[in-house]
């Protein structure tokens, strides 16, 4: 399993703060797959992190991973 | 001398004027300080239509905020001669009028001790995973976004 987590505004969209998902091969089929589910993503700004590490290219996804969907930080 | 090890820097609540008092006090002892600069950031009752702002509700990604502070301390100890830094952010729902963010850096002279304050201010607000969530009087909210 996956657990995948929204944060910020992405939780008014999505409504929850993590689901689990069966295994995806990598970042851009997860990302297609919450778009899918949470079509506001499409519109909306954020980035991803895997296993606490920003995403920055397509990146495989191993069994048991973390991703992180997190709109721009406003902390301070 | 601060050890570069991640620290928990967050806090459920507002960072009390005490604490911040203590803090201060507890560098006394430490007689090679010079100078001590301080970041206190408050949560501002601002006016969001007709509406005025009465608390912002923090949240973050709790283990990448704390490797991306490690990541700043590590690079504010490598650029700035600094004898200690100390940051507090608060999580939770923090009242307008209380304090939200506590930074305190120490060092022998002036310079280092205000530079590095500053740098680590604008860091902490462009890389650290927390989000604020304005509450708005009566009801609603709308997500802080910073500039």
């Amino acid at each position: 399993m996956i657990e995948v987590m929204f944060f910020g505004q992405l939780t008014d969209g999505t409504g929850v703060s993590s689901v689990m998902i069966e295994e995806v091969a990598n970042t851009d089929m997860l990302i297609n797959l919450m778009k899918q589910h949470y079509p506001f993503l499409e519109s909306s700004t954020y980035m991803v992190a895997l296993n606490n590490t920003m995403v920055t290219e397509n990146t495989i996804i191993r069994p048991g991973s973390k991703v992180a969907f997190m709109p721009p930080f406003s902390g301070g | 001398m601060e050890t570069r090890k991640e620290k928990n820097i967050f806090t459920e609540g507002p960072v009390e004027a005490a604490f911040i008092a203590n803090s201060i006090a507890k560098h006394a002892t430490n007689t090679s300080i010079g100078g001590h600069s301080i970041f206190l950031g408050q949560v501002r009752a601002d006016m969001i239509g007709d509406k005025q702002v009465q608390a912002i509700e923090y949240t973050s990604h709790v283990e990448m905020a704390l490797d991306a502070m490690a990541k700043i301390r590590e690079d504010i100890f490598a650029k700035y001669e600094l004898t200690c830094m100390h940051v507090h952010h608060s999580l939770g729902v923090i009242k307008a009028g209380e304090i939200c963010l506590f930074v305190f850096t120490s060092s022998k002279h002036r310079k280092a001790a205000i530079d590095a304050c500053s740098e680590c201010v604008e860091r902490i607000k462009a890389e650290l995973p927390v989000w604020g969530k304005e509450i708005l009087e009566g009801e609603g909210y709308q997500w802080k976004i910073n500039h």
